[in-house]
């Protein structure tokens, strides 16, 4: 079965495939196509692992193929990222040529097989490898506690760019600041903040308990545990014991449930199967969690103090209205936009009540 | 130590006669060891039993024989020693303009602040000059000494006058590193950027075997080697690729490897056995810090896998690949490297600045002389610069005409690369020197 000539030609036929983006039609006609065809596919729910051995890249483009064949969302960067990470790297571009052509161990492939498989169920990647990466971070990551997404990198860049121009944050310096988080999820906000900040601290709390696991984990994982304390509290329930928390801090940050809830239903099986859908339904508006946190933030903010959120592209002047309504001690200070250009960023002020504003106009 | 010498003649004459083909380690050795103004430190006693045009003519592949100077021979010129003195009077000149018991006339605030930088440029220059200068006079004492009667007074002297040697030598290489000036952007970092040429897969697989063996070069000094962008081709070939390189002296070695290399061998996709030519280019990119060029981020276009739909929460996906575009120029730059997206823009960034702040470079080294032979810059970017013959085994450097064996060692990017890249630095301060020796006497005529 695996003399030189039957692998030398099968690899040939690999190589083909490779190169000119070989798709479907052969593929049911009887031909040595190698040991794994796609009978086996269209029989069992998952694919065989093949008895001959098999390279990196040719895991990866079988892979590949079957995520497409099967609808898998990103079929190509899901198998290289899989793959990778089974090899001990993070991208396929990291690892050297020898490896990826190097026959993979029957663990190995096994391994391969089994991640994979569970990637056909529509699993997001980050489950099935269990990890991902945040900003200068690696958190893992466990179903069904919401992953991060690359705009909240964002968020953490705005709120360390303002933290960093205050006096008493840097390395060395006498005063220490907290932060409060709202709905820490992995731990990837307060987490990538104190990696920054040696003389900041924080407090974050989530209404999961499955959340405030896990950032407890990655909190040890990266040792910044003794500067974080993680709550298991609800906003919308415990305000009052959020409040009693900690003493008045000077940055809020969130990134709060905010899709609206007729938005559920389109999403993607990746999230809706997968994700806390209490941690991505924000109500009818997808304003419910974000009004309460603003309408505690005097309370929780020192003098001056700023929250920092993220919200979806239609909030930003609904949030701007509302708050002038109904949060005199908060002031708009301005909505900042994402890297694709959509407003996603709101960032508010406590300040003086307005209505002692106007008196003192009088 | 006589046998070792003949031997060495020996085993010259006899290399002279060999083809480059098959080159003795031992000679190897040697030979590097001998060619470029380094011998003298590279053996124990150095005695001048062969004349310097002899040994250099063996080792040029072109007619056009390359001469680099010795130590000696570049302090006989009279044009050196007349720079030397002009720097002397000149120290001594400013030194006295801004010491307290100064001229007459009042000297404006920025003309002293002139002198004074003037003053502590040239001060350890002409300390050495000083020192050499005391150490001549000293080997004039000891030639007395070595006439003596005494024989053990005359061992003593030829001690001295051994240590008197040695030390008038490094005084004049230092005096040589003094002169020459450093370049802003030899302090810097740089980004390296390799793209196939001509050859289809045989180029592209030949760029992906020197990317490897800068990322060894770059390993053999302790740099660090960040790849910012990275294509391949089918067959694991390497279209395009950049890496930031940063450690200490990194672009002050590196920018003389900018250029186009040639390939000369039979490809791994060649059927017939026939010999192909192929090339690749090299483009060494000084990486400038924040404060010496910013980019207003209005000019950029940044796309993303996100930008389709409302994004954020709505979305999950795992493709974290960026693209940058310089608006007004048109420049590109991309990365995935990274799973993080802030990271690959971060990177991509980085290579946008380096490109963007070597095009800035090019109007600047274009006022240099164009009669160098080891040029930088655009000048260099499309001069082949170094032919890898695999038949005969050899690597030529066509600046210097400097053929060096043992391709599988080279492509290490160890020592094959370093003495190579050492080699053209000292070709290339004495183009300078001899420069900065015309304009001086340029000046004083």
């Amino acid at each position: 079965m695996n003399n030189d000539a039957e692998t030398v030609f099968v690899l040939n036929m690999w190589r083909r495939s490779l190169s000119t983006r070989y798709r479907c039609f052969g593929r049911r006609s009887v031909g040595p196509k190698g040991v794994w065809s796609s009978h086996a596919v269209r029989t069992c729910s998952s694919p065989v692992l093949p008895a001959g051995r098999i390279t990196a890249l040719e895991a990866v483009d079988f892979w590949r193929r079957h995520f497409e064949e099967r609808g898998v969302m990103e079929p190509d960067q899901s198998s290289q990222h899989i793959i990778a990470h089974v090899l001990g790297a993070k991208t396929i571009e990291s690892l050297e040529r020898e490896r990826l052509t190097e026959f993979l161990s029957q663990e190995t492939a096994e391994q391969v097989w089994k991640l994979c498989t569970r990637r056909l169920s529509r699993m997001p990647v980050q489950y099935v490898i269990e990890e991902w990466d945040f900003r200068d971070l690696t958190l893992k990551m466990r179903p069904p506690v919401f992953i991060p997404r690359p705009e909240t990198e964002e968020l953490v860049e705005l709120v360390l760019t303002d933290l960093l121009m205050k006096p008493g944050t840097g390395v060395g310096a006498d005063t220490q600041h907290t932060c409060l988080e709202v709905g820490c999820g992995s731990g990837a906000i307060s987490l990538s903040l104190l990696k920054s900040l040696p003389q900041l601290k924080a407090v974050a709390l989530d209404q999961s308990q499955d959340a405030v696991d896990l950032t407890t984990e990655n909190a040890l994982r990266l040792r910044l545990q003794d500067r974080l304390q993680v709550h298991h509290l609800d906003i919308m329930k415990d305000a009052e014991t959020v409040l009693s928390l900690c003493r008045p801090v000077l940055v809020l940050v969130s990134n709060p449930p905010y899709l609206f809830s007729e938005d559920m239903a389109s999403l993607e099986p990746e999230i809706f199967r997968f994700e806390d859908h209490a941690a991505l339904d924000g109500g009818e508006d997808g304003l419910r969690v974000i009004k309460q946190i603003l309408v505690l933030a005097p309370q929780i903010l020192s003098d001056h103090g700023r929250v920092y959120m993220e919200v979806d592209p239609r909030h930003p002047p609904l949030i701007r209205q509302w708050v002038e309504v109904n949060v005199g001690e908060l002031q708009y200070v301005e909505t900042r936009h994402d890297i694709t250009g959509r407003p996603r960023f709101c960032i508010l002020q406590k300040a003086k009540a307005k209505r002692d504003h106007k008196l003192d106009l009088d | 130590m006589l046998s070792r010498w003949k031997r060495f003649v020996y085993l010259l004459r006899c290399s002279y006669y060999v083809s480059e083909v098959e080159a003795k380690p031992q000679l190897q050795q040697y030979r590097s060891a001998f060619v470029f103004g380094s011998w003298i430190r590279r053996l124990p006693k150095p005695q001048t039993v062969f004349s310097d045009r002899t040994r250099r003519t063996l080792h040029t592949s072109s007619p056009s024989m390359v001469k680099l100077l010795s130590v000696e021979e570049l302090f006989a010129r009279r044009s050196l020693q007349e720079h030397l003195k002009k720097m002397e009077m000149e120290y001594g000149d400013c030194l006295w303009a801004v010491s307290s018991s100064g001229p007459e006339e009042q000297c404006s605030e920025d003309q002293l602040r002139t002198k004074r930088t003037k003053v502590s440029l040239l001060a350890p220059l002409v300390q050495s000059i000083r020192e050499l200068d005391a150490k001549q006079k000293e080997i004039a004492e000891t030639e007395i000494l070595l006439k003596d009667e005494d024989p053990a007074l005359r061992e003593l002297a030829e001690l001295e006058r051994e240590n008197c040697v040695q030390d008038i030598r490094d005084l004049r290489q230092k005096i040589l590193e003094l002169l020459i000036p450093e370049e802003e952007a030899d302090l810097s970092d740089l980004v390296l950027e390799v793209t196939a040429g001509v050859g289809g897969q045989e180029a592209m697989l030949f760029t992906a075997e020197m990317f490897d063996m800068y990322q060894g070069f770059a390993q053999h000094h302790g740099w660090s080697f960040d790849v910012l962008e990275h294509m391949t081709s089918d067959i694991g070939g390497l279209r395009h690729a950049s890496a930031s390189i940063s450690g200490s002296q990194s672009y002050k070695k590196m920018k003389f490897e900018a250029g186009v290399h040639r390939v000369q061998r039979v490809p791994k996709t060649e059927k017939q056995g026939r010999m192909h030519t192929s090339t690749m280019t090299v483009a060494v990119l000084p990486q400038p810090t924040e404060i010496s060029f910013t980019i207003n981020p209005k000019d950029l276009r940044i796309d993303t896998k996100r930008a389709s739909g409302a994004g954020g929460q709505h979305v999950n996906t795992t493709d974290s690949a960026v693209r940058i575009v310089h608006l007004p120029t048109g420049v590109v730059a991309e990365c995935q490297q990274e799973r993080s997206q802030l990271k690959n823009r971060e990177k991509a960034m980085k290579a946008l600045r380096a490109k963007l702040y070597g095009m800035k470079l090019e109007e600047e080294t274009s006022k240099r002389s164009n009669q160098r032979k080891i040029q930088i810059g655009t000048k260099g970017r499309s001069e082949k610069i170094r032919t890898y013959n695999f038949a005969q085994d050899r690597i030529t450097d066509h600046r210097i005409g400097m053929t060096v064996h043992d391709i599988k060692s080279f492509l290490l990017g160890e020592d094959l690369l370093d003495e190579m890249n050492s080699s053209l630095q000292e070709f290339s301060d004495q183009e300078t020197l001899m420069e900065l020796l015309e304009e001086s006497s340029q000046e004083v005529s």
